[in-house]
């Protein structure tokens, strides 16, 4: 069984793997040592919970909490990739879909750092090749000539094409926000059709994943209501496919006259009690985005544990490892740049 | 000019009451420009304490954002979106006078600036990049008034200093000279007239001898 290629995918091996993992990621108590710690003792740290070869490599190459950014990112790399190679038939077609939003933040860090003028060397240090698409890959958009090409490029690799009317509308405005929402509701309407609802954890993945559009799409929205936008201008950037926030609800929430107005819409949603004291026009966003990226993550704890053959464990172990890593991020660059440890503290998912 | 290099003659004498008048009503319109220039300096300066700390605080504001910004999303994420950018700040740059001096106007134009013409992704953009995004417009546009009245606070120093300078010159070197270039030609003048009477005495007396 274990290893083995089937259409049904190797869920034993692969789940195996990755609790093994999982048992290797961070406590939360070591967060709270972190927080106490200096830049060298967290690198020290760090390399001694599993991140010892990046951080052994990257020395010559960057240095404080640049190392421990990039070593880090490397590792998450490594770890996702390590998996989706490890995994086989359907199990490896979801896990893949799931990478895919590492391919399409890299094919936009390719097209910015083109537009900026960096150098293929300049745009490869900010590649994290945690995707379907491994860094070979990855090069080979870098030398395409023209943007066109990469995007051609990054079709044939997807085994898609970018519409005609994307690539026109890039054309005539020059402007790179046209390919990029493109591209992230493509990655909802590529995971989603990867994900065959016929059981039970497959139900409760593809409903975890409909949450997370509901939680994009109430970031977009509150994003744009902010600067004043509303109406067809706010409903064109959302994603379709979310659980609670179907066309109807999302064009009443485009269409609220402020933030605080949106409450009444909103209270009918899973997760109003961890935005709700939020909800202020005075407010800044964050304290809402802080409290739904929790609630996403609490959520994925809360069925981890319930269907130990299946992609849940999986997609729970990649969602963990991602937060880890942006944890330690989040601690490291706020020592670094001098930020109270209370402030560093609210901004960690724990 | 100093007294003595004075021609002493009835036309210059009234070229020179010319100019001493001319040089009062001068001294007099100087020192109202230099009190006026002093009254607004006050003005400027009082709004230029006003930017500066708005300047700091904007700058404390942009910074500890952008400092959260790359600890949450990593400066992999922060560096990317800034490439993407395409907006421009737009600075005008004019100029206003303030009692005949001119001095810069210079607006910083974000206006067109929105997060649908920035140039990166409205969906994937995070809150905390682009509350970072907004601080560093704000920040920008109050340097930008901050230069501009910084700017107009120095020139209205150089003014005020050089207008001093002036009502200076003018109280105690220009109308002192002129006054004493003035009583010099009218005391020549004087002398020159006895001289004449003293003459035309002397003639008459030579002429009744003979």
């Amino acid at each position: 069984m274990f290893g083995r290629k089937g259409k049904k995918g190797n869920y034993a091996y692969t789940v195996a793997r990755v609790k093994a993992k999982k048992a290797g990621l961070l406590k939360e108590d070591a967060y709270s040592k972190m927080l106490m710690m200096s830049l060298p003792e967290i690198s020290r740290f760090i390399s001694e919970s599993g991140y010892q070869k990046e951080i052994t490599e990257l020395t010559g190459k960057y240095d404080g909490v640049d190392l421990i950014e990039h070593a880090t990112y490397t590792n998450m790399a490594r770890l996702f990739r390590g998996i989706l190679e490890a995994s086989q038939g359907e199990l490896r077609d979801m896990i893949a879909a799931d990478l895919g939003r590492w391919d399409a933040w890299n094919l936009k860090v390719i097209l910015r750092g083109r537009s900026f003028g960096l150098s293929a060397d300049g745009i490869k240090e900010d590649l994290v090749p945690a995707g379907e698409l491994d860094m070979a890959h990855l090069e080979k958009l870098m030398g395409c000539e023209t943007d066109e090409d990469v995007l051609t490029m990054f079709g044939k690799m997807q085994k898609t094409s970018i519409p005609q009317d994307v690539l026109s509308r890039y054309k005539a405005e020059g402007n790179l926000s046209v390919i990029e929402d493109y591209l992230d509701k493509y990655f909802y309407e590529k995971l989603l059709l990867s994900i065959d609802p016929s059981s039970r954890p497959k139900r409760l993945y593809q409903d975890f994943i409909r949450n997370e559009i509901d939680i994009t799409n109430l970031e977009t929205i509150l994003k744009l209501k902010k600067e004043g936008i509303s109406g067809e201008d706010v409903l064109q950037y959302v994603i379709p496919g979310g659980k609670q926030i179907d066309r109807k609800l999302a064009t009443q929430l485009a269409n609220a006259e402020s933030v605080s107005a949106m409450a009444n819409d909103l209270a009918q949603l899973d997760f109003f009690e961890e935005i709700k004291p939020a909800l202020d026009d005075t407010n800044s966003l964050r304290d809402i985005v802080a409290a739904l990226t929790k609630y996403h993550i609490k959520q994925a704890k809360t069925f981890s544990h319930l269907y130990p053959l299946s992609v849940i464990p999986v997609v729970d172990y990649m969602i963990h490892k991602e937060n880890e890593v942006n944890n330690i991020r989040i601690i490291a660059r706020g020592l670094d740049s001098g930020l109270d440890r209370e402030v560093i503290r609210g901004l960690l998912v724990v | 000019m100093p007294a003595q290099d004075v021609t002493p003659t009835r036309s210059v004498l009234l070229e020179v009451k010319k100019k001493i008048k001319l040089s009062k009503s001068g001294h007099k319109i100087m020192k109202m420009k230099r009190d006026g220039l002093i009254i607004e300096f006050f003005e400027v300066m009082e709004k230029a304490k006003a930017m500066r700390s708005s300047v700091v605080s904007d700058y404390e504001q942009a910074m500890e954002k952008i400092a959260i910004a790359i600890a949450v999303e990593g400066e992999i994420a922060v560096k990317s979106a800034a490439y993407a950018l395409k907006n421009e700040p737009k600075v005008n740059v004019g100029s206003k006078s303030i009692m005949g001096m001119m001095v810069p106007k210079v607006d910083a134009d974000m206006s067109k600036c929105t997060i649908l013409n920035k140039g990166y992704g409205v969906i994937s953009t995070s809150v905390y990049i682009e509350e970072a995004s907004k601080a560093f417009e704000k920040l920008l546009v109050t340097l930008v008034r901050a230069a501009e009245v910084e700017t107009t606070m120095k020139r209205l120093l150089d003014e005020i200093e050089r207008t001093k300078r002036r009502v200076n010159a003018l109280e105690f070197k220009v109308i002192p000279e002129l006054e004493d270039a003035e009583h010099f030609i009218k005391f020549r003048l004087e002398e020159m007239d006895r001289e004449n009477t003293i003459r035309l005495k002397f003639l008459k007396g030579k002429g009744e001898a003979a």
